[in-house]
């Protein structure tokens, strides 16, 4: 079976279902925006929302995580994550398993990471295709994840009363195998499948000024624009753009004692390019001074430095960033203005 | 870790309210494990005896009159480590609002036609008089973040206040921004520490740690931009814990 | 060349590369005021099995972790050397250790000195400040294989005559007649009988064939934008002109994003680096000549 269906009216049985053979994540509402948080009940789930405040890295890169435990004397260390439990996270878009296809390549890159892996090891994703925008920060189709390109286990797909659900894995196939409500696709829904893709084709359209070999290019030439100065000067370093980046991983590591002072934990802590003493060592010089070359580090690092290392843009084109930043740094905005740059400098070449 | 003797620790007060003091009585069981570390000798709210005799000195409070000045003189002359607690000791706190008038005016408006009777002096946070070694910040200090500091003081490594915003630290926490509502907000040029403790419970940042050491006034105004705040608004949330810091970035933010 | 047991460390390493080994001080002296040396044995015994430039992440569980170059070389068999000078939490730390005390210790980390192309080679060493530590491991590595090398010289430049390090050691090299050394400092002092004045002045009055030569320079990033100028201008290719770079470190695997310098992790694709590789960033490297 490739390609299976389910009702809409079915999806609350699929999910408790899915409940009892793992921990499951769905995006539910809070406040004015969405985050995603363990299933309890499946009337919290929301199948329509714009990305969640942090996207899923948080629980395969989570913002705080033990490394080690330790003893001082004698001396003793022991791994400190454990086996982790199986989880799902349900109804993730097209956009963050991008995201998490980006960080698979990072952790996996010798030498490996075994906390990443341990627990990308335990997850199974069940993506969720938008067939419309989320809001006008996005810049999926730029970056094509507005369509699924793999890393998934299953995808749904709506379809007005059901969802096609793509069957990408055995992980996923044992998801729907033997669930009575799910029925391998009829032709009939094939063909509105097709429908729907192909009405998606006129809904979402390239946001940035160039194709993407184009801005790469802009990135090449342009590390020394003015863009960056007042991109900098907007910024306020607060760190959100990369809070809530799916692709950025930088980390702290610390050690936190026990009161005891004998043993402690090793810990490793999201940290972020955009904090003033990130690249600054004991000894005072600051090897990457200023908001305006921070800022463009962290462009710098999706748009250009992954693309030599990996062949892959780590901007999954989500729009997180826009969205939170507070002064207003716009990613669209900021790529647009390097590729106009870009464009008029070649006229006048 | 190689045991020494306990180390013997007092809290003194200035002008303040005692609630970072306070902070200490309700660590709860902690606080055991904490006495387990140290020996308090002197800490009016949870005991009767005073001991002359210390090596930590937490002290809370500004410093706002002659007096004071030659008491922390001495309390620092004593002790090997002196802790400045809460936001008045570390960044002189609500009571720095009367650093907003010229002392004599200051006066008048409080003490009326006794203020000539009354001595005082302008509020400063405690490193202004005597060396301070270690900050604890926060209105009312944050537990976590003070038994952090107190780990560090045991094992006699530095603690190093973060310089970043609270943001950091409440985007971890995976808050609804407060400007996404809306509502005004010190989180983006205040210190972290505190586990962004005020917006996890609904509340909002109130800058109470003090301004990062650079703010970025012109990202501040670009924020008050979009959201359609006033600039007063915001100037005005500066000033309530009058951080000595807040003089030096008023100009730049008007 | 270099008979390394990576199964071995490899094993160690398996269940998690963030777990360090356990490394017992066996030898701890004062070299200067700020300066402390370290000898280290590992837990078994097992080589460190390092490259001459190489560093290792070295943990005081409590004070945290900190990148350090290994000043040994792997021809120093059965433990491996480290100097540290205090300027944080941690190497404050360090230095209240002494003889039987136990640190941890991950790695070797990172690329070290292209001994394997320098084959053959005249070598011409430059060492500002702290710089010698490194290069120390490459210096002990030559004498120990003398021959594989051609001529060799030394300059050593430090602000003051207190401050040089591996004193003793360095009155052995000057012995040695195969190895020509010269030192200078920016500052006298009335014992002083040396060259006084910034190491780039020593340049000038090396003897080189510049095709035949590989100058390896370690100092402070300011050092690096002058000396690197004189050498350039005694036409030594940018491809045999060998830098070692000291950047921020959280994890030496390449993830943490401290130690970058634009798309390059510097604990992985560094410390060192020839010069041909730094000419290709844009402007984040500090070290490059302007």
């Amino acid at each position: 079976m490739k390609y299976a269906s389910i009702k809409k009216e079915d999806l609350g049985k699929w999910l408790e279902h899915m409940k009892k053979k793992a921990r499951v994540y769905v995006p539910k509402k809070k406040e004015n925006q969405f985050i995603f948080r363990p299933l309890h009940d499946v009337s919290e789930v929301c199948l329509k929302y714009i990305p969640t405040i942090l996207p899923p890295k948080k629980y395969y890169f989570p913002q705080k995580e033990k490394l080690l435990n330790f003893e001082i004397e004698p001396f003793k260390t022991s791994k400190a994550f454990k086996e982790f439990e199986e989880y799902i996270l349900f109804a993730v878009h097209t956009c963050d398993i991008a995201g998490i296809q980006c960080m698979d390549i990072v952790f996996r890159e010798t030498p490996e990471d075994p906390n990443y892996l341990n627990r990308k090891d335990k997850m199974t994703i069940i993506g969720i295709e938008c067939l419309e925008y989320c809001d006008k920060y996005a810049s999926c189709a730029s970056m094509g994840n507005h369509e699924p390109r793999g890393g998934y286990d299953l995808m749904m797909i709506d379809i007005g009363e059901k969802f096609i659900l793509h069957i990408n894995s055995e992980k996923g196939e044992g998801l729907v195998r033997g669930v009575a409500y799910i029925k391998e696709a009829s032709e009939a829904e094939m063909a509105s499948l097709e429908r729907v893709r192909e009405a998606k084709k006129k809904v979402f359209k390239e946001e940035f000024a160039a194709p993407l070999p184009k801005i790469y290019e802009a990135f090449d030439k342009l590390f020394g624009s003015k863009v960056w100065d007042e991109v900098g000067k907007k910024c306020i370093a607060c760190g959100n753009c990369t809070a809530v980046c799916p692709t950025c991983y930088c980390f702290d590591v610390y050690d936190d004692l026990d009161l005891s002072l004998d043993s402690g934990t090793r810990y490793r802590i999201w940290n972020s390019c955009q904090m003033d003493d990130f690249a600054k060592v004991v000894g005072g010089e600051d090897f990457r001074k200023g908001r305006d070359a921070r800022q463009r580090h962290r462009y710098y690092r999706k748009f250009k430095y992954p693309v030599d290392k990996f062949n892959r843009y780590f901007c999954t084109g989500c729009g997180r960033c826009t969205r939170t930043c507070m002064s207003g740094i716009s990613l669209i905005d900021t790529v647009n203005a390097l590729a106009t740059e870009m464009a008029w400098a070649e006229k006048a070449h | 870790m190689k045991k020494q003797s306990k180390p013997k620790v007092a809290f003194f007060d200035f002008s303040d309210c005692e609630g970072c003091q306070l902070q200490f009585a309700n660590m709860g069981e902690t606080l055991l494990e904490v006495m387990g570390l140290v020996d308090i000798v002197n800490f009016r709210e949870i005991m009767s005896e005073a001991g002359e005799d210390y090596d930590v000195a937490f002290v809370e409070g500004s410093i706002t009159t002659d007096n004071d000045v030659k008491r922390v003189k001495k309390i620092r002359e004593k002790a090997k480590i002196v802790v400045a607690l809460g936001a008045c000791a570390t960044i002189g706190g609500v009571n720095g609002m009367k650093n907003r008038a010229p002392l004599e005016v200051a006066k008048k408006r409080v003490y009326g036609d006794k203020a000539d009777t009354v001595n005082t002096i302008k509020t400063m946070p405690v490193h202004e008089v005597v060396k301070v070694d270690y900050f604890i910040n926060g209105c009312p200090v944050y537990i976590p973040e003070v038994v952090s500091v107190l780990k560090c003081i045991l094992l006699g490594k530095p603690y190093v206040v973060p310089n970043y915003s609270v943001c950091v630290e409440c985007k971890m926490n995976e808050n609804v921004c407060r400007y996404e509502k809306d509502q005004e907000c010190m989180g983006p040029v205040t210190r972290a520490g505190c586990n962004s403790w005020c917006v996890n419970n609904g509340n909002r940042c109130y800058g109470c740690r003090g301004l990062v050491d650079d703010p970025a006034a012109n990202g501040a105004k670009d924020i008050l931009a979009k959201y359609g705040l006033k600039l007063n608004d915001i100037l005005n949330h500066f000033t309530l814990y009058n951080d000595s810091q807040g003089a030096k970035y008023d100009q730049a933010f008007k | 060349m270099i008979n390394i047991n990576r199964e071995l460390l490899l094993e160690k390493m398996k269940t998690s590369p963030y777990k360090p080994m356990k490394g017992k001080i066996i030898e701890a002296r004062m070299l200067t005021e700020k300066e402390k040396f370290f000898k280290i044995e590992l837990e078994d015994k097992i080589e460190l099995g390092h490259e001459p430039g190489q560093f290792v992440m070295v943990s005081v569980f409590g004070f945290g972790e900190a990148p350090i170059s290994v000043c040994s070389s792997p021809t120093d068999r059965g433990y491996f050397e480290m100097t540290v000078r205090a300027v944080g939490s941690l190497t404050n730390k360090l230095h209240t250790l002494g003889k039987g005390d136990v640190v941890g210790i991950r790695g070797p980390f990172g690329n070290g000195f292209p001994i394997d192309a320098m084959f053959g080679y005249d070598i011409l060493i430059v060492a500002g400040g702290l710089g010698i530590v490194p290069l120390r491991s490459l210096i002990r590595y030559i004498m120990d294989n003398r021959s594989d090398f051609g001529k060799v010289d030394i300059l050593l430049g430090c602000k003051t005559p207190q401050e040089f390090l591996f004193k003793e050691e360095t009155k052995d090299w000057m012995k040695r007649f195969e190895i020509k050394l010269n030192c200078t400092v920016d500052r006298a002092d009335p014992e002083w009988q040396g060259n006084v004045g910034l190491i780039t002045t020593l340049i000038p009055g090396v003897d080189l064939n510049p095709t035949r030569t590989y100058a390896v320079v370690v100092g402070p990033p300011i050092m690096y934008k002058f000396v690197i100028v004189k050498l350039l201008e005694k036409k030594i290719p940018d491809h045999q002109l060998i830098l070692d770079l000291e950047r921020r470190m959280k994890c030496g695997l390449g993830k943490c994003g401290h130690c970058q310098i634009e798309g390059v992790y510097v604990c992985q694709k560094g410390p060192v680096f020839r010069y041909s590789e730094l000419k290709k960033f844009k402007g984040e490297c500090h070290e490059k000549a302007v």
